[in-house]
């Protein structure tokens, strides 16, 4: 490649250097950008109301406080240590001194400032270059004080979108299935949360077992599994309201559902007589349509962004594998050809590549390959790990993974994971209680 | 229960000498392993330029005639006065001896090339020139130009014959652009790039399927402090859906500055007072 | 000529499968010698076996994402089913589980498909389908929590279970 790349720049490098000397830079450092977050500048009776309001001290601190985090969660910003700061958060409305914050090693500074108008919570925030020493962005939010936290979400999400090229994902929340109790006995129930695990409330009691829960592309509904009245069935869950529905009439256990992308149809399995095919159903006419149909197990089915085609695991050709078809059902393909079972397909939000879980050797890999099949990547490995559920913007997984907690492999925990695509950034997610399950929601402000 | 221990420990000797034959195998793999490139390319001194790899200069040869032809055709008589101004030039003396060699030849060192004393002569370090690349046009030159026509060209006050001055011109119009090339040598370029490398933060939100490269126009001063920087597809940054361009652009203007000043060369700064930076981020991203 | 290089392949062949399973045989030996309990890797054992009545044990195991019954499942099945002609009002849930080492929704489609292996089986001996009802747990429900192959074993199993 190196090579190439020098031929490829002899021959082209004295011709187009009739004018001018180029130089082809072609590397850098993927090393996070240094960013100072400087807490939001409050005054004094705001901060007083604030107080009152929300029992929050510094509510500006607070705020700068998610982002931060936020931002280093992602492990593409290196937030830098506050006691470094040289100049006060009180100056919000004027230029930094950009010496100051260049001596730090700062290369982009958000500040900002809070009031209170009109019983509500606005925040002014600006994003600087400090390098080019000129501002990049400057925005304003007003909402209910209760939002404090999605405000600093809001921002985390539109720094990172100003200065990586994509869309955030920290202003989300992730539904997932708490578990509690013996492992011959597990209680489960659904749970969500935010993203960075504050905000948790459990949705369902823990009197059945509950399973894989989705959420639909307005994250306003969740598909899962339940096994009310021992009989396992699919059901529909709207988060507002609290009201779950079943979906379908199957004679027999439906499982592993999903929504369409546009979040009309509930796409799943139906097993019957030791056989699993895939349907749909159409949400709003009821109709259910047959999409696969052969005597082996056809199981998690995902579709694409655009919904053309649909990935799904099967073990027709003996083991697990992956395939892709049509979402009618028609020219399937098996793009899994390494060493190993796969599973749980899932496709990208960006389009471009599967998610899966690979089983090899006693180890299970969270991976991800492109949608023929090709350059497949294991980013992590661990001797149980499985479901990954993508970030909205496709950059991050979470899924989870069970450790053992006593070297006997007597106890267990399980615990939410993310990882990005680098495969370096690796962190737990932390859950009041032990977690599996794991999906991610759309952004919930765009 | 003896047979089969004798069966066993057989089959595992042949086991263990099979293993042991294919280990050389495994041990000399590592030695197999080409020769990497940019070894051979660095040898190459401070100053001269870099031989071509052979299929590259086949077809540099082919674009160069091609120029060349351009070249010859529109070159105007001022074109003439410029080049000599602006750099080496080679004796006609020197001439015969190029025009001998083999187009074949290893570039040969500062034997061919010489410096004319004319009052012209402005650059004391003209940059040596790779003269295979020379000799190439000289070649073409014969064919392709009509002596008279340029011998007309050329300015009256100069002692040397008009054939002499003709073929000087064609040097020179060939050196200029060498000079060009020459641009930085490799090690300098080396330097400049692992410097910039070191810089530049890659936005990793990219998306890599699309075009990722943004180039960049600097004016520097003399101790490589930038003076200016351009973005020369400005108008890409304000398309809508290459937002990531503006992303990527910016990226790039915060490396040049991080990097202040640059690791230029410690001569030569007409060469490389504007400097042009290409940057890529498809190999990071994509690869 | 050619009958010479068949003879030679062969004999290489034949060497190559000697050769590896010389080692083959040898570690399988030492496992199966610790387990006991496990005939390849399907358990045999009695430890989590219940009696539906006597001599009638209520579960059949299966191997890794297998779900053919072995000749000891078909006993125990036919077993069952002389027992369910016997007491022909009862119906029976056929509980399907797998392993842990498997994906979860997988694992539920595997648990479906080792139940009706069962079913199948029952049926075949003339017990009437709709005294049965499949339900699968995939790998929510393991007898036995411990992460070891003998373990896995116990858990990869079908469970009849009296329904009234």
């Amino acid at each position: 490649m190196i090579r190439k790349f020098i031929i490829l720049l002899l021959i082209v490098f004295p011709f187009k250097a009739f004018a001018l000397i180029e130089v082809d830079i072609t590397r850098g450092n993927l090393n996070p950008l240094p960013i100072a977050v400087s807490p939001l500048a409050i005054d004094e009776k705001s901060k007083k109301n604030f107080e009152n309001i929300l029992q929050i001290e510094d509510i500006g601190y607070e705020i700068s406080n998610i982002v931060e985090n936020n931002l280093k969660t992602s492990g593409l910003f290196n937030p830098l240590n506050k006691d470094a700061f040289l100049q006060a958060p009180d100056i919000a409305n004027l230029k930094p001194r950009f010496e100051d914050w260049n001596l730090i090693k700062a290369q982009a500074l958000i500040t900002g400032k809070v009031n209170l108008v009109d019983e509500k919570l606005r925040v002014e925030f600006r994003l600087w270059d400090v390098l080019a020493a000129k501002e990049m962005m400057a925005l304003a939010f007003t909402t209910v004080p209760n939002n404090w936290r999605r405000v600093g979400h809001i921002i985390s999400d539109k720094v990172y979108e100003r200065l990586t090229g994509e869309k955030g994902y920290f202003d989300t929340r992730i539904i997932y299935v708490a578990e509690e109790g013996p492992k011959t006995q597990r209680i489960k129930k659904l749970a969500i949360m935010d993203q960075d695990g504050f905000n948790n409330k459990f949705l369902t009691l823990g009197n059945e077992l509950v399973l894989t829960p989705r959420f639909n592309p307005t994250s306003q509904m969740v598909t899962y599994l339940s096994y009310f009245k021992n009989m396992p069935r699919v059901y529909l869950l709207d988060i507002e309201t609290g009201t779950q529905e079943v979906v379908g009439d199957f004679p027999g256990m439906t499982f592993a559902p999903r929504f369409s992308p546009d979040g009309k149809k509930i796409i799943m399995s139906f097993a019957k007589d030791g056989k699993s095919d895939i349907f749909t159903m159409d949400l709003e006419n009821r109709i259910v349509e047959r999409i696969t149909n052969h005597p082996s197990i056809d199981t998690s089915p995902s579709y694409s962004p655009d919904g053309k085609y649909i990935t799904f695991n099967s073990d027709r050709s003996g083991y697990q594998q992956i395939y892709i078809m049509n979402s009618d059902g028609t020219d399937i393909k098996r793009i899994s050809f390494g060493n190993g079972l796969y599973g749980t397909p899932v496709w990208s939000p960006r389009g471009d590549l599967i998610a899966f879980t690979k089983l090899h050797k006693g180890k299970f890999y969270i991976g991800v390959m492109r949608t023929d099949g090709s350059g497949e990547r294991l980013l992590t490995e661990n001797y149980y790990q499985e479901a990954p559920s993508w970030s909205p913007n496709g950059r991050v997984l979470i899924f989870y993974r069970e450790t053992k907690t006593n070297a006997k492999g007597e106890g267990f925990s399980a615990k939410l994971w993310s990882i990005d695509l680098t495969g370096y950034n690796e962190r737990k997610i932390k859950t009041p209680t032990d977690a599996s399950d794991p999906s991610w929601s759309s952004l919930l402000s765009n | 229960m003896n047979r089969s221990l004798i069966i066993s420990s057989v089959l595992h000797l042949s086991l263990i000498f099979i293993t042991a034959m294919s280990l050389p195998f495994l041990a000399k793999k590592p030695l197999d392993i080409p020769p990497i490139v940019s070894v051979e390319l660095i040898q190459i001194a401070e100053k001269t330029n870099i031989p071509f790899a052979p299929k590259a200069k086949k077809t540099i040869e082919e674009v160069k005639e091609k120029e060349k032809k351009l070249v010859s055709e529109q070159a105007p008589p001022k074109k003439v006065e410029k080049t000599k101004t602006k750099t080496v030039v080679t004796p006609d003396q020197n001439n015969k001896k190029i025009e001998n060699q083999k187009p074949d030849a290893i570039p040969l060192p500062e034997k061919t090339i010489k410096k004319i004393k004319t009052k012209e002569e402005k650059k004391q370090n003209p940059d040596k020139i790779d003269t295979k690349v020379k000799q190439v046009s000289e070649f073409e030159k014969k064919d392709l130009i009509d002596e008279l026509e340029i011998a007309a060209l050329i300015d009256k006050k100069k002692k040397d014959s008009a054939k002499v001055v003709k073929k000087n011109n064609d040097v020179t119009q060939d050196q200029d652009r060498s000079v060009e090339n020459t641009g930085l040598t490799l090690s300098e370029e080396d330097a400049l790039k692992a410097q910039i490398f070191g810089c530049w933060s890659v936005p990793l939100g990219l998306p890599y399927n699309e075009d990722l490269l943004v180039r960049i126009k600097l004016k520097l001063k003399p101790d490589g402090s930038v003076i200016k920087t351009e973005i020369l597809d400005h108008a890409r940054m304000n398309k809508p859906g290459q937002g990531f361009y503006k992303v990527l652009a910016e990226s790039a203007l915060r490396a040049l500055k991080l990097c202040q000043p640059l690791r230029v060369p410690s001569t030569g700064y007409e060469r490389w007072k504007e400097l042009q930076f290409n940057f890529d981020a498809k190999e990071m991203l994509g690869g | 000529m050619r009958l010479n290089k068949i003879f030679k392949n062969t004999l290489l062949i034949l060497t190559a499968c000697l050769v590896l399973s010389a080692c083959a045989t040898k570690q399988q030996e030492v496992s199966t010698e610790i387990k006991g309990q496990m005939q390849g890797d399907v358990y045999t054992g009695t430890d989590t076996v219940k009696y539906l009545a006597d001599g009638v044990p209520d579960r059949v195991f299966f191997a890794t994402n297998e779900s053919i019954l072995t000749t000891a499942s078909r006993e125990t099945l036919r077993a069952q089913a002389a027992w369910l002609r016997q007491n022909s009002s009862i119906n029976v849930v056929l509980e399907g589980h797998a392993d842990e080492r498997g994906t979860r929704e997988y694992n539920l489609a595997l648990g479906e498909r080792r139940a009706n292996a069962a079913k199948d089986y029952l049926m075949t001996y003339g017990i009437s389908s709709d005294r049965i009802t499949v339900l699968s747990y995939g790998k929510e429900r393991p007898v036995d929590s411990g992460s070891n192959p003998l373990a896995w074993s116990k858990n990869r199993r079908s469970v009849t279970v009296k329904a009234n």
